[in-house]
């Protein structure tokens, strides 16, 4: 059965590559989002801190929050906007059908995937990593002591190559053990079936909270591979891009500017940083270049924060977040010594 | 010299051995040292194996908790159903506002008041009452479950609808107290011969029409909200496009084999065609190609309903099985039914309807029911292109952050759903088919 979808999708994403100049085209997206009246936001099937559904079934999640600034940046409105949940192998073709709008899932930004599918990577939202879990009580503290390790690994993706390419390079002899469900892989893990798991650290993080007892398992140290997850857009609608990417950035430049959503209304008001009060729409025009209402950003931090604001919410110690520490990893402020950079907006 | 008496000797009763329990024990269980072996080791192997499942699923059990972790606090080792509580409305209605619920319910409710006379003895006119589900209920259902603004069209179907579901219901009630058609019922209260003539037709459609028009006044005086169909998920989901793919694939199935087996060659060809193209792809294959493949093929900014797409994706490919059960019944009619139908003077849809299609559907009972259940679970794939069906919600629970990797519990609870479902759907079929072969019980 995942075969033949393979093939299936293979053949679409075949179909796309060559009618992908075409299909973008007369109307721009942004008239057309406008005229539909609300944003079509693709992310994937639930997948923890990154989008899922709560049980009065209302998404929320990192990449959700980054499809409600793009709605609030249009519409000041994170209500004109409709989910799309669609499954990996069709995620690419569903953007470039014209089904999506943009696309703010897991999906990382590789060249190929740039070049191939007639779509367009932009500013990474989230920088994960390959890792091992393994128990505290193994005595194992680097992923160099895993010689001859069983090690647990969800099939059919990059994670799995990684893993052998990981074992290879460094002589460990680690023997895979496949799964297609992670959480069979999680419970044959729990069970004692591996000694390791591996996955992208960010879903471990999740899964150990889930775990009996989380104090019982940890990540070690070493990253196997660069995961930076980015939203994407169809190629060829520069301006529909510059729209999506500078409300990403505008997100973290918010957070270095120290506006949130709290005092966003009175920075407008009574900041004396030019910086600040050109981004919120009070001096300047920065809007124009996007085609946008001149409180844009505004309208965006109002909604839904700024980027530290909604990686807590999810990604880190908030209520729904998943629990991984942003100061020290790649995901913190450049100010801080991570790679959450935006560039000037003026 | 023979002994003859007039009476009969009593029975004996049977040996003690034959009809008490224990000696029933001592046969089936216990009869040699090596099957008193294997009765004790499988009795073993049952006990621990319900007690297990009962301690893991009942008394270990979290039935109420805030989250995953509360539930871990409360046991270590039991199941954590609070999880599957907690999502039951999405299990059930998918994303579908909360304040609007009662519109699915109410939706059902309706359902089963018009099927209902289908199950009652006395209750006159079947064949209409089941003519009416099949071309009203969609109609109504559909503007319940989708609301917004009704065109004319709607408002039309949508009265015919409410129309028909008072005829119906009425006359379930005639049929139940005093065992008459409704139209009868009423020419009698009016004090008509219920000879059948022209005026007697006349004051029907009179009444018919006095009735339509007040619903239809009455309906434009009331609107619901609009749900757009990305919310719909769950149970509803998975009923909805089994439903429709049960209603619309036996018609469709069974036009598909009477072309098959036609003697126009065109006809012939292209039935032929269909059946074997989609008998050959699976059925995830025509998913993908009816969602990812079909909007390509589309102008910019056509409107797309992927569920409508799914929906009739999955009527094709259900109708090509059926056309394949349907044309297996029609082969095992012996042709001396044909003939003799012709000998009578029957035409080629007299023949098919009234002496043909009767009988070969009722031989393939079993197997079209067999069909509805496949296809049932089958539309459990549209998780996979992104429907939040039931199977999707329930996949979903283990993502929410307060039951992160909840995943055991939510399926087992859908594996019981289907059971029931699907054993509730085999058991009447089981009675159906004791119920037409009343008549061949010589």
């Amino acid at each position: 059965m995942q075969r033949r979808t393979r093939i299936v999708t293979f053949a679409a994403m075949g179909a796309v590559a060559i009618m992908g100049a075409t299909v973008a085209s007369a109307q721009s997206t942004l008239d057309i989002v406008k005229e539909r009246g609300h944003l079509r936001c693709q992310v994937g099937p639930p997948s923890a801190g990154y989008y899922n559904l709560d049980s009065d079934g209302n998404w929320y999640g990192l990449d959700v929050s980054v499809c409600q600034a793009v709605a609030a940046a249009i519409f000041g409105d994170i209500t004109k906007m409709e989910i799309q949940s669609v499954s990996s192998q069709a995620r690419f073709t569903a953007l470039a059908n014209g089904e999506s709008d943009m696309l703010s899932r897991t999906a990382t930004h590789t060249l190929t995937r740039d070049t191939q599918l007639g779509i367009d990577f932009l500013s990474p939202n989230f920088y994960d990593g390959q890792g091992f879990t393994v128990r505290r009580d193994s005595g194992i503290t680097s992923a160099l002591e895993l010689k001859g390790a069983k090690v647990c690994v969800t099939t059919g993706t990059t994670t799995e190559l990684n893993l052998t390419d990981f074992s290879r390079t460094n002589e460990l002899g680690i023997s895979n053990v496949t799964f297609e469900d992670y959480n069979v892989r999680d419970d044959t893990y729990l069970n004692g079936g591996c000694d390791a798991v591996t996955g992208d650290k960010s879903s471990m993080a999740g899964n150990i909270a889930s775990f009996p007892v989380p104090a019982e398992h940890m990540i070690l140290p070493e990253t196997l591979s660069k995961e930076p997850l980015a939203s994407a857009v169809r190629h060829g609608d520069n301006q529909w891009a510059d729209i999506v990417r500078w409300s990403i950035f505008a997100l973290i430049n918010a957070e270095e500017l120290g506006i949130t959503q709290a005092n966003v209304e009175e920075m407008r008001g009574s900041s004396k940083d030019p910086n600040v009060l050109r981004m919120l729409g009070a001096e300047g025009n920065l809007n124009e270049g996007l085609g946008l209402k001149k409180d844009w950003a505004y309208n965006i931090i109002k909604s839904v924060g700024n980027y530290g604001e909604i990686y807590e919410a999810y990604m880190g110690h908030g209520e729904l977040g998943i629990g991984i520490d942003r100061a020290g990893s790649l995901n913190a402020l450049w100010t801080n010594g991570g790679l959450m950079y935006s560039p000037p907006m003026r | 010299m023979a002994i003859i008496t007039a009476t009969k000797t009593p029975d004996r009763a049977a040996p003690l051995g034959e009809r008490s329990v224990i000696g029933w024990i001592h046969k089936n269980l216990f009869s040699s040292w090596f099957n008193a072996i294997l009765t004790l080791l499988t009795g073993y192997l049952v006990f621990i194996t319900v007690t297990g499942v009962f301690n893991w699923g009942f008394t270990d059990a979290t039935f109420v908790a805030e989250n995953r972790r509360a539930c871990y606090d409360n046991s270590l080792t039991g199941a954590c159903w609070a999880g599957v509580i907690d999502w039951l409305d999405n299990i059930f209605y998918g994303r579908y506002p909360r304040d609007q619920i009662w519109r699915i319910n109410v939706g059902a409710v309706l359902l089963v008041l018009w099927m209902a006379p289908l199950w009652m003895g006395r209750v006159k006119g079947k064949v209409l009452v089941g003519t009416g589900v099949v071309v009203f209920y969609p109609f109504l259902a559909g503007y319940l479950f989708s609301g917004g603004d009704k065109g004319l069209f709607m408002q039309v179907m949508v009265s015919g609808a409410i129309v028909a579901l008072i005829a119906n219901t009425a006359n379930m009630l005639t049929g139940v107290l005093w065992g008459e058609f409704l139209p009868d019922f009423v020419l009698r209260v009016l004090g008509k011969s219920t000879a059948p003539d022209k005026t007697q037709r006349n004051i029907l459609l009179a009444l018919l029409f006095v009735v339509f028009t007040a619903v239809f006044v009455w309906q434009l005086s009331w609107t619901v909200e609009f749900v757009s169909w990305t919310k719909w998920g769950g149970l509803f989901l998975t009923m909805v496009i089994s439903g429709i793919g049960i209603a619309s694939s036996l018609p469709g199935g069974i036009l598909l084999a009477l072309g098959r087996r036609s003697k126009l060659t065109v006809v012939r060809v292209l039935c032929v065609a269909f059946i074997e193209v989609f008998r050959s792809v699976p059925l995830i294959t025509v998913l993908f190609m009816a969602t990812t493949m079909f909007p390509l093929f589309m102008p910019e900014g056509f409107v797309l309903n992927k569920l409508v797409q799914v929906i009739i994706a999955v009527i094709l490919f259900n109708a090509c099985y059926m056309a394949e059960t349907v044309r297996a019944g029609l082969q095992a009619i012996p042709k001396g039914q044909y003939e003799a139908a012709h000998t009578i003077g029957l035409g080629y849809w007299r023949t098919t309807g009234l002496i043909i299609m009767p009988q070969a559907l009722k031989h393939m009972i079993p197997n079209i029911v067999g069909s509805f259940i496949g296809l049932l679970k089958d539309t459990t794939l549209v998780s996979i292109i992104g429907l939040f069906d039931i199977l999707g919600m329930l996949r979903s629970i283990s993502k929410d952050m307060p039951w992160l990797g909840l995943h055991k519990e939510p399926l087992i609870f859908g594996a019981f759903l289907f059971f029931v479902l699907c054993f509730s759907m085999s058991k009447y079929s089981r009675h159906l088919e004791v119920k037409l072969s009343a008549g061949d019980q010589h």
